[in-house]
């Protein structure tokens, strides 16, 4: 096999000094326009492509790289330090990352985010060079039905997220399975609780709703506490870097995260925010510190950041072997290698090994840049916790509001935010967990069209959904997970099932 | 955030704010049934159409209406600390001007009053220093992504002046 | 922060040279799909060859590309200096979401590029010519299940043309749509589907590969370099083209409408658009003036035909 001497001679010409620096500037600028809220990958690489153009294809190809993960990465950061999410896949950072952010622990945050998102864009890379025709057989089995099952799990996981009430954990999704509803219907192109109004025909933007709720309605949250509020974050207790404690919880995580997210990503219809989610809820579940979880527990950043990385490099396991973009932004990367003269698809590896093994070359080469920009920075972006309040929210929402912007500028979408942030305050006064409303949004409508999509494949014949081996084995783990718990509790047993999570790790 | 699970009491008044969160969940299921039905069930081979899920979902927001009224009456919601209402106003107010003004006025010019109303909404009552404070800092950051990263965002007199 | 604005600003400065503006481009689609890449090659080529100083494009999404159109027609009005991306996907998406503005409210320029659909099976089906799969849809429609694209789009359009050309009632196909190209290919690969329909270029490596069998296109003459017989020859008249088109805002004077029309004649002239063509994989189908218009309404007049029989349209 000369597999690997094509990746040492891609690796040579990456590591180039001309060629390191465009590494530097593509992953510079990808932070920069990624850290945006609202404003996710997609968009990122689609603005910042034409930038590349101007270089030779190599250049470009590695700039590329770094764009991609720059721009894949920028979102934790605001995610963690400002409880705004960049976008849909680092929802969940968002939960645990800003606890410990306002423990003045942001940079152990930042830094597992950072290292974890190496780990795993390091493996996943790995991943992709070698064992990526198998990943993609894997994937082509899971049609609609796997795919609903694989759903069911996620929902099941949700209820990690719901906080100390079932009651008003089980709203949130609720609200936000109706908010999914809206839009046309895909399947039968008809319209849903649109009333008319055409800018309601696609449906809520998720990344719309997360900055809304998170950004928005937390600012008015703090800003309703008048002076009662906690005075000032500290923004650094303790070593602004991570501890052992910090190493001995976070690799496993990284590790388990990296193992879910891959192949997720990898599926047709996966999406990095199932893997996060997924993540989590496994983080969870094994976690040794249970009592931690909800109120900065370093696992629940650790895992999901390393599976929305892992997910980024699954998705170019179809986008590569298959030419199957399954992503926007996997869409717009297949643009980008049509310029570089890279067709993807079945025959690429064979046909244009020297490309290919540049590209992966490339990414390895990006995700090392994404430490060596981000590491160093930390110190400073914990800092920004320290500007005074109504200059640090002030500018969360010019940010806010210009990702917003930037990605639709329309006074609807203006209007969403502002309406949707009302009812993130609302929900924050009473106590309503935020995630599942997103949670909901992003899963309803894929839960609801694979189901339709496996009945009419089967013409209404229900069996089919529990007849497949892999189905089945989903539904089970779900079903698993929901009573386990469930017949535990109610024998007043709630100490076997913490020690056998324990055992189990 | 406050903590749930207060042992329930018979004594307590029921709470008002969660009934009527209780009757929003009821309208927005109620609504949910009004407009799906006016939808041709057209389900195809699949049996499960378009109204489908729609109804499924709306039938559960009504169990928890229920569920969130009997929690009222027996007092089990937490207990919510008193907000300002000042601070709210002069935030949503800033929102809301920005979303008028975005395409008249450009935007620097909108979201530097968003800033200056949100400053203001934490207490920076000088709005002759936030003001100018945010229309220059939108500003700076209207060149740098409308002008050097291409994001399409509006220009209004301000930018042209200089554009 | 700081640092990362000041990298930007150098980063930029150094590949983006500051030029007036010129003309604007409406994408109204997200980034990623085929308008949006028809709206930024239009980007990078009249920058390139030189017909426009500096080109922006602005993504208006939405409701298959008619919030953007409504949102063009009304706020450019009048405008030379705007110019909107649209398809034939609009056609539809504006019958079938009751756009109350259409191709009448904007000034239709030229058709750029041009796209036929391709009718595949897996590699590993039984189905072998189109013969065999109007066979098995005249024997039991719902047993052969379609993938494609989002519905009532050009695929849906396609696959309704095909039922009706063989006999079978059109409402009785068993389509399954798709959010994007890249899912329902997932679907046919792994023979979750009987056959699929989409634009040629989404099937081209795979049939190339031989994992996917290309039973049929629906273009009038055979396409070159493609081995696969046309609809028409397997005895189904149907002719579908899913094309792309640039047009400008409402109310120009003639001589504004001479000039972009200019400009688009030698953007679609210029050898930077002929390289475009190529790397895209896409067919060059330019079309312009009266002989486009005529095209358009023969278009619009048919699909709304199709559409209700398919009972997407009252």
């Amino acid at each position: 096999m000369a597999t690997f001497e094509f990746l040492m001679q891609g690796l040579l010409v990456a590591a180039q000094p001309m060629n390191l620096l465009y590494a530097l500037i593509g992953v510079t600028l990808g932070t920069a326009v990624g850290v945006l809220p609202g404003i996710g990958p997609a968009l990122t690489v689609a603005l910042l492509l034409p930038v590349t153009y101007r270089l030779d294809p190599g250049g470009s190809l590695i700039m590329f790289a770094g764009i991609y993960y720059g721009g894949m990465y920028g979102g934790s950061t605001t995610s963690i330090l400002l409880n705004t999410p960049g976008e849909s896949a680092s929802i969940v950072t968002a939960l645990e990352g800003n606890k410990m952010a306002r423990a003045g622990r942001g940079g152990p945050a930042l830094a597992t985010a950072a290292i974890g998102s190496f780990v795993a864009g390091l493996i996943a890379t790995l991943g992709l060079a070698f064992i990526a025709p198998y990943i993609v057989k894997l994937a082509l089995v899971f049609g609609p039905r796997e795919y609903f099952a694989l759903m069911v799990l996620a929902f099941v996981t949700v209820s990690s997220a719901f906080g100390d009430s079932t009651l008003r954990g089980l709203t949130s999704l609720f609200i936000g399975l109706a908010l999914s509803v809206v839009g046309i219907d895909q399947l039968t192109g008809q319209a849903r609780l649109s009333f008319g109004v055409p800018e309601l025909l696609d449906g809520i933007e998720v990344t719309t709703l997360a900055v809304a709720m998170f950004a928005i309605g937390e600012t008015l949250y703090i800003a309703a506490q008048g002076d009662k509020g906690p005075d000032k974050v500290e923004a650094v207790r303790g070593s602004v870097w991570m501890s052992a404690a910090d190493w001995a919880r976070s690799w496993k995580a990284w590790l388990r995260g990296t193992f879910i997210g891959f192949p997720i990503g990898a599926m047709p219809a996966g999406g990095a925010e199932i893997g996060t989610f997924l993540s989590y809820a496994a983080e969870k579940r094994l976690t040794k510190h249970p009592e931690e979880f909800g109120n900065g527990a370093i696992e629940g950043v650790a895992g999901p950041e390393a599976a929305n990385n892992a997910s980024a490099a699954g998705t170019l396991v179809p986008l590569l072997t298959l030419g199957l973009p399954t992503t926007a932004t996997a869409a717009i990367m297949l643009a980008g290698f049509q310029q570089y003269g890279l067709q993807p698809g079945p025959l690429l590896f064979a046909t244009n090994p020297q490309l290919v093994w540049g590209l992966i070359a490339s990414l390895l080469i990006a995700n090392f840049m994404l430490l060596v920009l981000n590491l160093p920075l930390i110190g400073l972006w914990v800092k920004l916790l320290t500007v005074p309040k109504p200059w640090l929210y002030a500018g969360i929402l010019l940010f806010a509001t210009l990702g917003t912007i930037g990605a639709n500028p329309s006074v609807y979408e203006l209007g969403m935010l502002l309406a949707f942030g009302l009812l993130g305050y609302a929900m924050r006064i009473f106590g309503y967990p935020i995630a599942p409303v997103v949670v909901g949004l992003i899963l309803g409508p894929l839960a609801e069209q694979q189901l339709r999509r496996a009945l009419a494949i089967s013409q209404g014949d229900y069996s089919v959904l529990f007849t497949s081996p892999i189905a089945a084995v989903l539904l089970l783990i779900a079903a698993a997970a929901l009573i386990v718990p469930l017949i535990l509790r109610a024998r007043g047993r709630g100490e076997v099932l913490s020690q056998l999570a324990a055992n189990e790790d | 955030m406050t903590k749930g699970h207060h042992p329930s009491s018979a004594t307590r008044r029921p709470d008002r704010a969660a009934l009527f969160i209780a009757a929003v969940l009821a309208a927005i299921a109620g609504l949910i049934f009004w407009d799906v039905s006016r939808l041709t069930g057209a389900a195809g081979y699949s049996q499960v159409g378009p109204t489908t899920v729609p109804y499924a979902i709306a039938c559960c927001l009504l169990g928890l209406a229920v569920w969130t009224a009997i929690e009222a009456f027996r007092g089990d919601f937490p207990e919510r600390e008193r907000q300002e209402v000042a601070p709210v106003i002069w935030i949503v107010g800033g929102l809301a001007a920005q979303m008028l003004l975005l395409n008249i006025a450009g935007f620097s010019i909108a979201t530097g009053i968003l800033f200056a109303l949100t400053a203001r909404g934490f207490g920076k009552r000088k709005l002759w220093f936030s003001l100018p404070l945010g229309i220059v800092l939108c500003f700076a950051v209207w060149v740098i992504f409308a002008k050097l990263l291409q994001l399409s965002l509006p220009a209004g007199p301000l930018e042209r002046l200089f554009f | 922060m700081k640092h990362i604005f000041l990298a930007t600003i150098l980063a930029g400065a150094m590949s983006l040279p500051a030029v007036a503006a010129d003309y604007t481009i409406i994408a109204p689609a997200n980034p990623g799909g085929g308008w949006d890449q028809t709206a930024r090659s239009l980007q990078t080529v009249m920058q390139q060859e030189g017909i426009s100083g500096n080109v922006q494009v602005q993504n208006v999404p939405g409701a298959g590309g008619t919030i953007g159109l409504a949102q063009f027609a009304s706020q450019q009005k009048g405008n030379p200096n705007a110019l909107i991306v649209g398809g034939y996907v609009m056609v539809g998406a504006i019958l079938t979401n009751k756009s109350p503005v259409t191709l009448k409210d904007v000034t239709p320029i030229a058709r750029l590029t041009g796209e036929y659909e391709a009718v595949v099976v897996p590699a590993s089906s039984e189905i072998k010519t189109m013969g065999d799969l109007v066979e098995a849809l005249k024997k039991d429609p719902g047993a052969v299940s379609w993938a494609g694209g989002s519905a009532g789009g050009t695929d849906h359009i396609a696959v309704g043309l095909i039922a009706k050309a063989a006999g079978v009632d059109p409402t009785k196909i068993n389509y399954i749509a798709y959010s994007g190209g890249g899912e329902a290919l997932a679907a046919i690969l792994g023979s979750q589907v009987t056959a699929g329909v989409s634009g040629y270029g989404e099937f081209e490596s795979q049939v190339k590969a031989g994992t996917l069998r290309l039973i049929a296109v629906s273009s009038a003459e055979r396409i070159a370099g493609v081995d696969a017989p046309t609809l028409k020859e397997s005895g189904l008249d149907v002719v579908v083209e899913n094309w792309r088109m640039v047009a400008a805002a409402p109310g120009l004077s003639d001589e504004q409408k001479a000039a972009v029309s200019a400009d688009i004649e030698k953007l679609a002239k210029s050898a930077g658009w002929q390289e475009v063509l190529k790397t895209k994989g896409w067919q060059d189908s330019y079309l312009a003036g009266d002989a486009f218009n005529t095209q358009l309404d023969k278009d619009v007049a048919a699909t709304e035909g199709v559409l209700k029989d398919i009972g997407l349209v009252k």
